[in-house]
């Protein structure tokens, strides 16, 4: 299928705080409690259209164990948008958001857009962190933020169009190179009936990654 | 993978000569000798006792700082020097004293515990094989220095900058050349490369003629003696070699030079063809042709003609998926599973299996009768002797029926108040709690709420990870024990067998990663030498650390076959018929047979990352045993020595410093 723009997203965080259960529920749009975990990484994709414009996200749902991380890391290279996620209901996947941003600062792009997600709010009578505390902590470090709910869908949809927004917004103000793929950004051919947004010039076949 | 360790075992266990001992080339010898003074040569960094030996420092850097692995946030500063003594270039790392830029107090505090581990006291250069450079558009230069034994340091990350500057000392003082293929590769001391030499030296009167020679030696190896060519010690093999003169009567020696001959062949067509690959898409074509040519020539018994022309079933997805068209069925045929009767006929009266050899020969060829996987895979596991009667099976069930409930009742007696005070045990189970419910949840044992089999499962692991308190529980695990309990079906002797497999597979799990990374460390070796081309293709798309395979590895193809598939797979591999290593043959079976696809499509890490992931459910499982078993077989000696000692399924070997202690807060 043909897409203006392809996306590189990886998702992080602690293992068991319901990363493939966002993808799985993005993607298949299913809730399955029954997933196996994830050893390294899994891939999804779907299609999305912001302004318009067919956009192809490409997601990676890493591993969250510990000592998966040496590993996991070399994933980050590229991506254009993050989700990291904690589970609202285990405090410690909270306290643990530094070190993962920590690491995808270190190892992801500059100008990967991150977004914050405190998975599993159906759970709200079993909160170990609060909503405010959330947001506290995307606002120390400029990241957006939402709670959501696998399970219930509750902005799953929100939480993956909205950081795609964001990185189309990077792209059209010109932070983003786009014929550098580095970036975790791939154009895709000319859609007709676009307007064209500026980039649209450089555009290339979809290539490999479909 | 932690320096100081590497730095400890490097001096400590002399290398195995035969390591080097690939022929009688005098360059080997040369090369072995020169590593055996390194070894013995005293520790110049010893500075205590050392007077005689001037120390004369030629570079020194601040601020070259490792990221250990497992602690995401931590990093360890430190000071870089290359230094002269007796003439010789020795390098060293030292951690600074006192913890830096750390994001959190605890990790510093963990950090502190084992900076010393990564301390490099005195390297030297001559057993360095290369350095490569990494200067990232964004972030930080670094440098991964890979050792001649295959061992490789974390990187380096410059802060300061200071990498020009190291490689024009290193220009000074010791022998470092730019490969052609990488111009970020810089290798020390490069002494011939072997595929080289073992061409050159041949003088290859033509492929074809060669071609003829290497199916009599092939038919001498597969016919006769196929179960002994690791070994080499059949009697037309040395009937072979007899003819032939050498030093020694080592027949193992006469093997390796002639696999080296039969494997320099086969490389010689890979090389022919990637650049011609490169050059045209015909020369592919020509490539195909020419393999197709070598295959029948060596396969041209009725049997394997039959087999070499029956149209694969290509069922319609992997049609698709599995592009390269040559049928590179090598490997014998795929025997029938070990039947009721079979099985039977290998015991004597008492219980005893008498011919093991022949048994695991059977297995690795056909695999095992569902009914009797039970029985066998206790064998295979190492959990049974062989030798043992079925008395003393008997016995040992109910001894270790004891014993495994003794060590469950070491955590089933923690009451909820002394839990609340033992942290490490809540999370450990917490973890536990979480995968078994990930895990095989779609088979049938396992499926449903509230599953017995599942709490089984749980159980184990958690008892396990009190056996083995230092390796604790790590994800995977769980994989590997759900077909061993749906086999076993009792939790004791599930137990066992788990832990006898972890005996061999534990490494994959430490925390430093170490297993792994040996293990991938080994397939980039084996892809070097059964596959250059594509090992060449990965150096300069910088998929070397073999990320990719991770997950093959880790929990030996459990994600990629059905559940039915990888018991039979599995039951292959414990054989550790051909090789222990066989698992990593599978993956450069595999890999090679993909090969024109990846680089046809000049597939970058992600693209290639996401492509192998797919390949799960696509591959041929019998095709890919077959395949294995020929590369196996033509690496040889060569393949075995691109494994280094203690590399997992292998016993670890024995260090003072316990290489393989978990060192970290474990779950
Ligand atoms: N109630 C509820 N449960 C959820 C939600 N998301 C995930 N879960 C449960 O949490 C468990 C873990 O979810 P996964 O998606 O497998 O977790 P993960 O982050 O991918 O974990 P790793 O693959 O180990 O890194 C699953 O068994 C789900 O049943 C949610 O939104 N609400
Ligand atoms: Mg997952």
């Amino acid at each position: 299928m043909s897409y203006a723009y392809l996306f590189k997203y990886i998702i992080i965080g602690d293992t068991g705080v319901g990363k493939s259960c966002l993808l799985l529920q993005f993607t298949d749009k299913r809730f399955q409690p029954v997933h196996d975990l994830t050893i390294g990484v899994e891939f999804g994709a779907r299609m999305i259209t912001i302004d318009n414009k067919p956009i192809k996200l490409q997601i990676w749902d890493t591993a969250g164990q510990e000592s998966f991380r040496s590993i996991t890391r070399s994933y980050y290279r590229g991506a254009a948008g993050a989700l990291l996620v904690y589970d609202i209901t285990r405090r410690e996947t909270f306290n643990h958001l530094a070190s993962w941003l920590e690491d995808a600062r270190q190892h992801a792009n500059a100008n990967m857009t991150v977004m914050l997600i405190g998975n599993k709010c159906d759970l709200s009578h079993r909160r170990a962190v609060s909503y405010e505390e959330g947001e506290q902590f995307a606002k120390e470090h400029g990241l957006v933020f939402m709670e959501a709910s696998a399970k219930t869908a509750q902005n799953v949809e929100e939480a993956f169009i909205k950081t795609a927004g964001t990185i189309y917004k990077k792209i059209q103000d010109g932070i983003f190179d786009v014929s550098n793929e580095s970036n975790g950004i791939k154009v895709g051919y000319v859609v007709p009936n676009s307007s064209g947004g500026g980039a649209g010039s450089s555009s290339q076949a979809g290539g490999c990654c479909s | 993978m932690r320096g100081g360790d590497v730095a400890a075992a490097e001096a400590g266990s002399p290398r195995s000569p035969d390591l080097y001992d690939l022929s009688d080339d005098s360059d080997y010898a040369a090369a072995a000798a020169a590593s055996d003074r390194t070894v013995m040569r005293t520790d110049p960094a010893d500075r205590g006792s050392e007077e005689t030996a001037r120390v004369d420092v030629v570079y020194e850097k601040e601020r070259v700082t490792i990221h250990p692995s497992q602690y995401g946030s931590g990093r360890i500063s430190g000071k870089l020097r290359l230094f002269l003594q007796q003439g010789s270039l020795f390098l060293s790392w030292e951690p600074n004293e006192g913890a830096d830029s750390l994001s959190t107090s605890s990790v510093g505090v963990e950090i502190e515990k084992y900076r010393n581990l990564y301390t490099i006291k005195a390297l030297p250069l001559s057993d360095v094989r290369f350095i490569r450079r990494y200067t990232p558009t964004f972030g930080l230069d670094y440098i991964i220095i890979v050792l001649s034994s295959g061992l490789a340091f974390p990187p380096f990350y410059f802060y300061n900058s200071g990498i020009r500057e190291l490689f024009a000392t290193l220009k000074q003082h010791v022998f470092i050349i730019r490969s052609d293929d990488d111009p970020n590769v810089f290798l020390v001391n490069d002494f011939q490369d072997p595929l080289q030499k073992s061409l050159s030296s041949l003088e290859l009167p033509g492929v074809a003629s060669v071609a003829n020679a290497m199916s009599r030696q092939n038919s001498l190896s597969f016919t006769g003696s196929n179960d002994e060519s690791r070994h080499g010690a059949t009697s037309s093999m040395s009937q072979y070699s007899s003819k032939q003169k050498h030093k020694s009567n080592d027949p193992g020696r006469d093997l390796s030079i002639q696999v080296l001959e039969k494997f320099s062949l086969v490389t010689k067509f890979a090389r022919d063809t990637t650049s011609s690959l490169f050059r045209d898409n015909s020369g592919a074509h020509a490539y195909g042709r020419q393999q197709h040519e070598y295959i029948l020539d060596n396969k041209a018994t009725d049997k394997h003609k039959n087999q070499y022309i029956t149209p694969e079933k290509a069922s319609t997805p992997s049609a698709t998926i599995e592009s390269d068209p040559l049928p590179l069925v090598w490997g014998k045929q795929r025997d029938h599973p070990l039947s009721v009767k079979e099985w039977a006929a290998f015991l004597d009266p008492e219980g005893r299996v008498m011919d093991s050899k022949a048994l695991r020969k059977k297995v690795f060829y056909g695999g095992v009768d569902h009914a009797l996987r039970k029985e066998v895979w206790k064998f295979l596991l190492g959990y049974h002797e062989y030798d043992s009667t079925y008395a003393e099976r008997e016995y040992l069930a109910a001894m270790k029926r004891a014993e495994y409930e003794a060590v469950k009742s070491q955590w089933k007696s923690i009451s909820a108040t002394q839990a609340k005070r033992f942290t490490k045990f809540r999370e450990r189970k917490g973890l536990i709690d979480k995968d078994v419910v990930r895990t095989d949840r779609s088979i049938p044992y396992y499926e449903g709420d509230d599953n017995q089999n599942v709490v089984v499962l749980r159980d184990i692991l958690l008892t396990y990870s009190f056996y083995n308190f230092n390796l604790g529980y790590c994800q995977g695990m769980s994989d590997f024990l759900a077909p061993i309990l749906y086999v076993m079906e009792d939790e004791s002797e599930s137990f066992w067998c788990f832990a006898s497999l972890m005996e061999r597979l534990g490494a994959n799990f430490n925390r430093d990663q170490n297993g792994m990374h040996a293990q991938l460390l080994a397939l980039s070796k084996l892809v070097e030498l059964l596959d250059p081309p594509l090992h060449n293709y990965f150096r300069q798309n910088d998929c070397l650390n073999y990320f990719f395979c991770f997950r093959w590895v880790l929990i030996q193809f459990k994600r990629e076959f059905s559940f039915d598939q990888i018991m039979l797979l599995w039951e292959v591999l414990w054989t550790h018929y051909l090789s222990e290593h066989f698992h990593l043959y599978l993956c450069v079976a595999i890999l090679k047979k993909y090969r024109q696809r990846i680089i046809g499509e000049q597939m970058d890490f992600d693209t290639l990352l996401k492509f192998i992931n797919e390949l799960s459910g696509q591959i041929n499982l019998d095709r890919a045993i077959q395949d294995a078993e020929a590369l196996c077989t033509i690496a040889g000696e060569n393949g075995a020595s691109c494994i280094p000692p203690g590399t997992p399924p292998s016993m670890p070997i024995e260090t003072d410093g316990g290489l393989y202690v978990q060192e970290d807060e474990v779950l």
